[in-house]
C-alpha cells in the first residue's frame, strides 16, 4: 500500500516538472540541454549492497568497493565457463 | 515364459575339492588353466547351477514454518533423466529462489527450459494441481475427504478381490516416483498378492533394458553422459537429445569442440541433428537395414576389433551372414539412405574409436525394438567398443528416476533388481522384508504368483479382451494410475472404451491427469482422485540414466491437502490389511521406521527405505549407496571430476566421510555394503579398471557354454588384477569353497553364505571376498551377439505391422501371432496382412516425440505456465511436397486420421524437418478428443493450461514381440484439410 | 571497469529455451511478455538452421536511449541500459529503434498495468531501492546487486548463451573459436580489415581483447 502511495507521488511530481517545462513561453523546442540526460530517479550501485547471507553460492565482496564486487561477479562468471570445472 | 531363464540342471561336474593349503601353495593368480580343474567348470561338462532363475524383462498452500526462516535446499530437477541439480531457497516455507549449483559434475549449472522453470512447484497462485481428494458424481467431480476417500477405495478393492481375485487390479505405477517409493510400490503390489503392476519403462526403454541385458548384463546406460566428453565419435539414432535430454548435449557439444565427430540418424531433422556434422534421414523402422548396412561397411573393410570379438563376444559369425545382405543398395532400397553417405558414415564410426552409440525411443518403440537395439549393441560390439571409456551404448533414459523405478519398482516380470518372479526371489525377498513367506503365498491367487504379470502398454486389452483369451482369472476391474498419465498409451479409442467399463479407477497423482477427464467423459461414477505430493515435497535418491544416485532434501511441504506417496502407500495398505508388511512389522522387529509427515501421520522414512533396498538388491549393487554416502555425495559435489565422475579426495565436513575414489552418486553396480567403499561402476563392463576401482566385465549369466561353443571369456580378458586371468561363471558357495576363498569369509559371513550366492547372501561375504580376489561375483563372461532365447536371436528387419511399403512385407514379414504372452493374446501377422495396402488410403507415416517444453503425457508441465506460453498448440509436422499436394497452409488446422479410425484436429507445421512421407506429432497433449476440448470434463481449476489432441488417440496396434512395448514410432495417417 | 555484456554461442544453441524459463521465473514475468526470447533461423534446413538467444544487448549507444522522448534510459556505471518505468510513458518508440525487438508492451500483469514498456534489465533491477519489493515488482530481480548474473546465462543448459563483463565471456568464447578452428571471423577481424589470404580471417591470439 504504502509504496503505491509513494509511486503516485513521484509520478506526479514528475508529470509537473513536465508540465511546467511545457509552459515555458521560450522552450517551444529542446533545446537540447536536457535531450539525451536521463531524467529518471538515481539507482543506487550494486556494490553498495551487503552480499546475500544465504542461497548466493559463496558470493563475498565488500560493500562500497567496486573493485571487490568486480572480482567477485568475474568470479561467479566461471560458472558459465565448463572449461574451468573440467580443468580441460 | 519364453524369456525367462530356467536355471540349469545342476551339472556340476565332481571335481576335487581345494583344500586351503593348496591355495596358499598356489600364486595369487589363477590361469584358465588351473582355474578349470580347481572350479569344476569345464567347458561340455554343463552349465553351473544357480540358485535363481533370472527373469531380463521388465527391466525391463504454503504449510506452516518458522518466520522468517531462510533455507537452502539442494534437489534434482524432475524432468528427465540427466539429473540436474538446483538449490532451491526457502523463506517461510515458501519457495522463492532457484540458484544454479555450479559445482554439479553432471549439469554444472545448467538447465533447460523445464528445469529452469521447475520453481512453479511450489507457487500457489493459480495453481493447477489437484488440490483435495474428489470422486466423480453423476459426471461430475466434487470434493471429498480424504477419510472418505480411502474408505470408500479399500472397500471397493476388498470387494473386487473378493469377487474375482487379486489380479482384477492394475497397478500403473510411475518412473516419477523416487527409488525408495518405486520399491515400496513394488512390494505393495505383492503384498496385494499381483504380479499386474508397471510403469512408464514398459512403453520407453523396455526393448532396451530385455534386449542390452541379453547381450552383456544388466538393462542400462553402460557410460554416462558426462563420458561422452571422452568419445572421438558419437552417433545418435532415434534420440533428440537436444530436445529430450538438453543438458547432456552440454557434454557432446564440448567434446565435439575439442575434435569430436557427431552424425544424427532420425527420420526428422532435429534440433540435434542441427548441431551434427552429419545428418542422416532414414525410413522409421528401418534401424537395422541401417546399422547392418554399417556393419556391413565394417566387416568388408576388416575394420572389426578381432581380438575383442574373440575374446569376449559369442555368436558374432552368425551375425556376419545376417549382415551379408544389407549391402549398400538394399540398405538404400529399404532405409532410403543413400549408399555414398552410409559408406562414409560407416568409415567415420569405425575409423574414430572410441566411438558411442546413443538410442533412445526412436530405436525402442517398434514391433521389434528388442532387435532393432541389439543391432546398436552389436556393431559395438563388433567396434570394441563396449567397457570403454569414449564409447559404450549411452542409453538415454527418459523420466528422472526411470533407471531406478525400472531397477527396484513396479515391475510385472520381478521383484526389485531384477531378481525375478521365481520361488527363490520371493523366498529372499520375503526375509528382506520380514514378512511371513507363507502368508505373502497366500495373497496370490493360486498359480499366479510365478507368471508375469499384464504390461501398462496393455491394460485395455486386459479389461476389454474376451474372459477366455487371457491368461488369468478374472478381466482387469480396477485401474490405479499412481503417478502416469494414460494419453502416453497407444490406441485411445479403445482406452476409452476400457475406461468405461472398469468398476473402479484411481488417480493418485499431483494433478488430475487426462484419466480423470478421459474417465468424465465417458462415465458418471466410479472415479476418485489422490492429490499426491511431487518430488519436490519429498525426499529420497534417484538414479539418472548413468546409473549415479542423487538425493533429494525436500523443498517444500506438500502444498494443498496432498500427501506423499510413501504416506498414501501406507495409509491404503493400513485400509487394506497389509500397513504392518509394507513396513516389515512382525515378531517385535521394524525393518522400516515410520515418521510424522504431514499433519502428524505416520509414513515410512525413505533413509530406512533405502537401507532396507541395501540389504536386498545384491544383483545390480544397489547395495553400497547407503544414504549417508549419498547425502555426503551431494554435499560435496565440487570434490568429482567432470570427465570421470571421479573425487579425487575430500572429506565431508558434516560426517568426516572420506569421498576420495567414489564415482558421483556412486553409479550402480556399487556391490557390497556401504563399508567396504566399493566406489560404483562408472563405465559398465571395464575391463581396463580393477573391480574395487569400478572396472567389470560382461556378466555370466547364460551358462559357461552353447553348443559347445566356450561362453566364459577368453583367456586374459578380465578385469584389471582379477586373480582369475580367464574367464569364470557367477560366485556362490560352491566357487567358493572350490577356489579356496571360503575361508576368507568371517564367521557370521560363512553362516548367512552357506548355500547362496552372490546375489542372495545377504552378509555381502560373498561380494566382500570375491572382489578382494579382484573377481567380479556375477562372473566373467562373453557378450552374446545372439540372444537365441528371443524369437529372432539375431536381429531381423522386419516391416512395422502398418508398413509403407507393401513392396517389402512379404520378404521382410513380421512375427507370427502369440497365444499368451504376458497374459495376453498379441497380434502380429494377421494384423501385417490385413493391412498390407493400407498405404493407399493412409500414404504417410506418422511418428511421434517430445519437445523441449513438455514432459511425458504433459499435464503438470502444461500447467507451468512459464512453459505453456511456449508451445500453446499440438501440431503436425508436415513437409512442404505434402502440404502443398493436400492444399494445406502453415498453422492451419488439419485432420490427422489413422487406420485406427480415429481422427485428430491439430495445427500444421509446414517444414522441411521432416521428409515428403513423413509427419511428426509431439506426445505430451491431452485434453482434446478428436477435435473437441476435454475442459468441462476436469475438475475444476485443475485442467491444464494447455490442451491439445493426443497423438495417442490415434496411434494402431502394435508390440514388441519380446517386451509388449508399443509401436509408436511408426504406424500409417492421412492429413486433410479442416 | 567491467562492462556487461550477452553473448549466444550459434554453434552450441539448441533453442531448448532455458534462458526464456528462466527468465521468466526469477523476475515473474508475465503471460505475453518475453524479455528473451530464442530465434531459429532456415528452420528445418539441413546444414543451415541455426538458432540463437536474444534479448536486450545492453548497446553501449542504445538506439533506444536516444529516441526516447522522456528520457527514461539510463546506463549503469556497469554498462546495463535500464529505464525508469515511472517516467516511461510506454510510446513504443524505443521498439521502432531496437534492432533486437527487446522492448516489450505487456497488456496486463505485474509489470502491464500501465501498459507501460518492459525489457531485459541484466537482472540489474532498475531506480528503486536495491533487492526492495517495489524493484521486484517493476522490474525483477537484482541479481548483481547479489553479487550474481544474469539468470538465463547461468543457467543456459549448453552454456551457449554468455552474459558478464565483456573481457570474460570474450575470454570464455574465444577458447571455443580457438578449440573448433573455426569461427574466428567472428571476431570482426576480418570484417574489419578485410579477408585474409584464402579467404580465412587470422587466428585469433591469445591476448585479451
Amino acid at each position: 500500500m504504502r509504496a503505491g502511495i509513494m509511486k503516485r507521488v513521484v509520478l506526479v511530481a514528475v508529470l509537473a516538472a513536465f508540465g511546467a517545462t511545457g509552459c515555458m513561453e521560450v522552450e517551444q523546442a529542446s533545446t537540447g540541454q536536457k535531450q539525451g540526460k536521463y531524467q529518471g530517479k538515481p539507482d543506487g550501485k550494486p556494490w553498495d549492497n551487503d552480499p546475500l547471507a544465504i542461497g548466493a553460492g559463496n558470493a563475498k565482496w565488500t560493500k562500497g568497493d567496486k573493485l571487490s564486487w568486480e572480482t567477485q561477479v568475474k568470479a561467479r562468471n566461471n560458472g558459465q565457463n565448463e572449461y574451468k570445472r573440467i580443468g580441460d | 515364459m519364453l524369456l525367462t531363464r530356467k536355471s540349469a540342471g545342476g551339472a556340476v561336474a565332481p571335481q576335487s575339492r581345494l583344500t586351503r593349503s593348496l591355495s596358499g601353495v598356489l600364486g595369487k593368480t589363477i590361469d584358465r588353466r588351473t582355474f578349470l580343474k580347481r572350479s569344476g567348470v569345464s567347458v561340455g561338462a554343463g552349465a553351473v547351477a544357480t540358485q535363481l532363475p533370472f527373469n531380463m524383462l521388465g527391466k525391463a498452500e504454503a504449510a506452516d514454518a518458522p518466520a522468517g526462516k531462510v533455507e537452502v535446499k539442494r534437489t534434482v530437477c524432475t524432468h528427465c533423466s540427466v539429473g540436474c541439480s538446483l538449490d532451491a531457497v526457502v523463506e517461510n516455507g515458501v519457495w522463492v529462489r532457484h540458484e544454479p549449483v555450479f559445482d554439479s559434475p553432471i549439469n554444472l549449472g545448467s538447465h533447460c527450459a523445464k528445469g529452469a522453470s521447475i520453481r512453479e512447484h511450489g507457487i500457489t497462485a493459480d495453481s493447477h494441481r489437484l488440490k483435495y481428494p474428489m470422486k466423480l458424481e453423476n459426471g461430475k467431480y466434487k470434493r471429498i475427504s480424504w477419510d472418505v476417500a480411502l474408505d470408500e477405495i479399500s472397500k471397493k478393492m476388498l470387494q473386487i478381490k473378493k469377487e474375482s481375485g487379486p489380479d482384477a487390479l492394475f497397478l500403473v505405477g510411475s518412473s516419477k516416483h523416487n527409488n525408495e517409493q518405486s520399491y515400496l510400490l513394488c512390494k505393495w503390489a505383492r503384498l496385494w498378492g499381483s504380479n499386474n503392476t508397471d510403469h512408464q519403462a514398459r512403453i520407453c526403454h523396455s526393448t532396451t533394458v530385455a534386449g542390452v541385458a541379453n547381450t552383456w548384463g544388466y538393462g542400462a546406460m553402460t557410460n554416462s553422459y558426462n563420458d561422452m566428453q571422452n568419445t572421438k565419435c558419437a552417433l545418435y539414432i532415434g534420440s533428440n537429445a537436444a530436445e529430450a535430454h538438453p543438458v547432456s548435449v552440454m557434454h557432446m557439444l564440448h567434446a565435439k569442440e575439442n575434435g569430436a565427430k557427431m552424425i544424427v540418424v532420425d527420420p526428422r531433422f532435429t534440433r540435434t541433428a542441427a548441431k551434427a556434422d552429419e545428418y542422416v534421414r532414414i525410413r522409421s523402422g528401418t534401424d537395422i537395414p541401417f546399422l547392418f548396412g554399417i556393419l556391413h561397411q565394417v566387416f568388408a573393410n576388416g575394420w572389426e576389433d578381432k581380438k575383442y570379438i574373440n575374446d569376449r563376444v559369442y555368436g558374432m559369425d552368425k551375425v556376419r551372414e545376417e549382415v551379408k545382405q544389407w549391402t549398400p543398395e538394399e540398405v538404400e532400397r529399404v532405409a532410403g539412405v543413400p549408399q555414398e553417405q552410409l559408406k562414409r558414415v560407416a568409415e567415420t564410426f569405425a575409423k574414430n574409436r572410441p566411438s558411442t552409440l546413443v538410442w533412445c525411443m526412436g530405436q525402442t518403440q517398434h514391433s521389434i525394438g528388442n532387435a532393432m537395439v541389439r543391432a546398436s549393441c552389436i556393431l559395438q560390439l563388433a567396434l570394441g567398443n563396449i567397457g570403454v571409456s569414449g564409447g559404450g551404448a549411452n542409453i538415454f533414459r527418459g523420466h528422472d528416476n526411470v533407471q531406478g523405478a525400472t531397477d527396484i519398482g513396479p515391475n510385472p516380470d520381478s521383484l526389485p533388481g531384477y531378481y525375478g518372479l521365481a520361488p527363490g526371489a520371493f523366498a529372499h525377498w520375503a526375509k528382506v522384508w520380514n514378512v511371513d513367506l507363507e502368508w505373502l503365498k497366500k495373497q496370490y491367487a493360486p498359480g499366479m504368483m510365478a507368471k508375469s504379470g499384464m504390461t501398462v502398454s496393455r491394460w485395455i486389452d486386459g479389461v476389454l479382451e474376451k474372459n477366455e483369451n487371457i491368461d488369468q482369472d478374472s478381466n482387469l476391474r480396477a485401474m490405479i494410475f499412481w503417478g502416469h498419465s494414460p494419453n502416453s498409451q497407444s490406441r485411445g479409442l479403445e482406452m476409452v472404451e476400457a475406461m468405461k467399463r472398469l468398476d473402479l479407477t484411481v488417480v493418485i497423482d499431483p494433478y488430475p491427469s487426462a484419466t480423470a477427464a478421459m474417465s468424465a467423459m465417458v462415465r458418471k461414477d466410479g472415479v476418485y482422485l489422490l492429490p499426491a505430493a511431487t518430488q519436490l515435497e519429498t525426499s529420497g535418491s534417484c538414479t539418472a540414466s548413468n546409473r549415479s544416485l542423487q538425493w533429494r532434501e525436500k523443498v517444500i511441504d506438500p502444498l494443498f491437502e496432498a500427501r506423499t506417496d510413501q504416506m498414501i502407500m501406507y495409509q491404503l495398505a493400513q485400509k487394506l490389511g497389509f500397513g504392518d508388511q509394507l513396513v516389515g512389522k512382525k515378531d517385535g522387529k521394524q525393518s522400516i521406521k515410520l515418521v510424522k509427515g504431514k499433519g502428524g501421520m505416520d509414513e515410512p522414512e525413505m533413509e530406512d527405505t533405502l537401507r532396507e533396498v541395501n540389504r536386498g538388491a545384491w544383483t545390480i549393487g544397489y547395495t553400497g549407496q547407503s544414504p549417508e554416502r549419498l547425502k555426503a555425495h551431494m554435499r560435496n559435489m565440487h570434490v568429482f571430476d567432470v570427465k570421470t565422475l571421479r573425487a579425487k579426495g575430500g572429506v565431508d565436513k558434516e560426517t568426516g566421510y572420506d569421498l576420495t575414489g567414489d564415482y558421483f552418486g556412486l553409479p550402480w553396480p556399487c556391490y557390497g555394503t556401504a563399508a567396504i567403499k566399493h566406489p560404483g561402476s562408472p563405465n559398465l563392463y571395464d575391463t581396463s579398471k580393477s573391480m574395487m576401482d569400478g572396472g567389470g566385465n560382461f556378466r555370466a549369466n547364460f551358462g559357461v557354454e552353447k553348443d559347445g561353443v566356450n561362453l566364459l571369456a577368453e583367456d586374459g580378458s578380465h578385469s584389471k588384477g582379477a586373480e582369475i586371468t580367464t574367464g569364470y561363471p557367477e560366485f556362490d558357495h560352491v566357487l567358493m569353497k572350490k577356489l579356496g576363498w571360503w575361508d576368507d569369509l568371517t564367521e557370521e559371513e560363512k553362516a548367512a553364505a552357506e548355500g547362496k550366492n552372490w546375489k542372495t547372501d545377504l552378509s555381502g561375504g560373498i561380494q566382500r571376498v570375491t572382489m578382494k580376489h579382484g573377481c567380479h561375483p556375477w562372473g566373467n563372461a562373453k557378450a552374446r551377439a545372439v540372444v537365441w532365447n528371443f524369437p529372432d536371436g539375431v536381429p531381423k528387419h522386419r516391416e512395422p505391422l502398418y508398413s509403407p511399403r507393401a513392396d517389402l512385407v512379404d520378404k521382410y514379414p513380421t512375427h507370427d501371432d502369440k497365444k499368451a504372452f504376458w497374459r495376453l493374446p498379441t497380434l502380429f501377422k494377421s494384423v501385417q496382412q490385413k493391412n498390407k495396402d493400407i498405404g493407399k488410403q493412409f500414404p504417410m507415416i506418422l511418428t511421434s516425440g517430445r519437445l523441449v517444453e513438455y514432459e511425458g503425457g504433459g499435464e503438470e508441465t502444461r500447467s507451468n505456465p512459464w512453459l505453456a506460453e511456449l508451445q500453446q498448440d499440438n501440431f503436425v509436422e508436415i513437409n512442404p511436397k505434402a502440404a502443398a499436394d493436400r492444399g494445406i497452409r502453415n498453422g492451419e488446422y488439419v485432420w490427422v486420421s489413422t487406420p485406427s479410425g480415429a481422427k485428430i484436429k491439430v495445427k500444421a507445421l509446414v517444414t522441411e524437418r521432416v521428409g515428403a512421407d513423413t509427419c511428426f506429432i509431439p506426445f505430451h497433449f491431452s485434453g482434446w478428443w478428436q477435435g473437441q476440448d476435454m475442459l468441462a470434463f476436469y475438475p475444476e481449476g485443475a485442467a491444464p493450461i494447455v490442451r491439445g489432441e493426443a497423438v495417442n488417440t490415434a496411434t494402431t496396434y502394435g508390440y514388441d514381440s519380446v517386451t509388449m512395448m508399443q509401436e509408436t514410432k511408426t504406424t500409417l495417417c492421412q492429413v486433410a484439410k479442416a | 571497469m567491467a562492462r556487461m555484456k550477452f553473448l549466444c554461442d550459434a554453434e552450441r544453441c539448441i533453442e531448448c529455451n532455458g534462458c526464456v524459463t528462466a527468465c521468466k521465473q526469477e523476475h515473474e514475468v508475465p503471460w505475453g511478455v518475453n524479455r528473451r526470447r530464442v530465434v531459429t533461423i532456415n528452420d528445418g534446413v539441413i546444414g543451415a538452421e541455426k538458432s540463437i538467444s536474444v534479448a536486450c544487448m545492453h548497446c553501449s549507444d542504445a538506439p533506444c536511449m536516444a529516441v526516447c522522448p522522456v528520457d527514461c534510459f539510463y546506463r549503469t556505471d556497469d554498462g546495463v541500459v535500464l529505464h525508469d518505468k515511472d517516467l516511461c510513458i510506454g510510446c513504443g518508440y524505443c521498439f521502432y529503434a531496437c534492432p533486437f525487438g527487446a522492448p516489450q508492451f505487456p497488456q496486463a500483469g505485474a509489470f502491464g498495468l500501465r501498459g507501460k514498456m518492459d525489457k531485459c534489465t541484466f537482472c540489474a533491477g532498475g531506480p528503486e531501492a536495491d533487492k526492495s519489493e517495489a524493484e521486484f515488482k517493476k522490474y525483477g530481480r537484482n541479481r548483481l546487486a547479489e553479487g550474481k548474473l544474469p539468470a538465463c546465462a547461468e543457467m543456459c543448459s549448453t552454456k551457449a548463451l554468455l552474459g558478464g563483463d565483456g573481457d570474460v565471456i570474450a575470454d570464455i568464447y574465444r577458447e571455443r573459436v580457438t578449440r573448433r578452428g573455426k569461427g574466428s571471423e567472428v571476431w570482426g577481424w576480418g570484417t574489419a580489415y578485410g579477408q585474409g589470404k584464402g579467404g580465412s580471417a587470422p587466428a585469433p591470439a591469445g591476448a585479451k581483447s
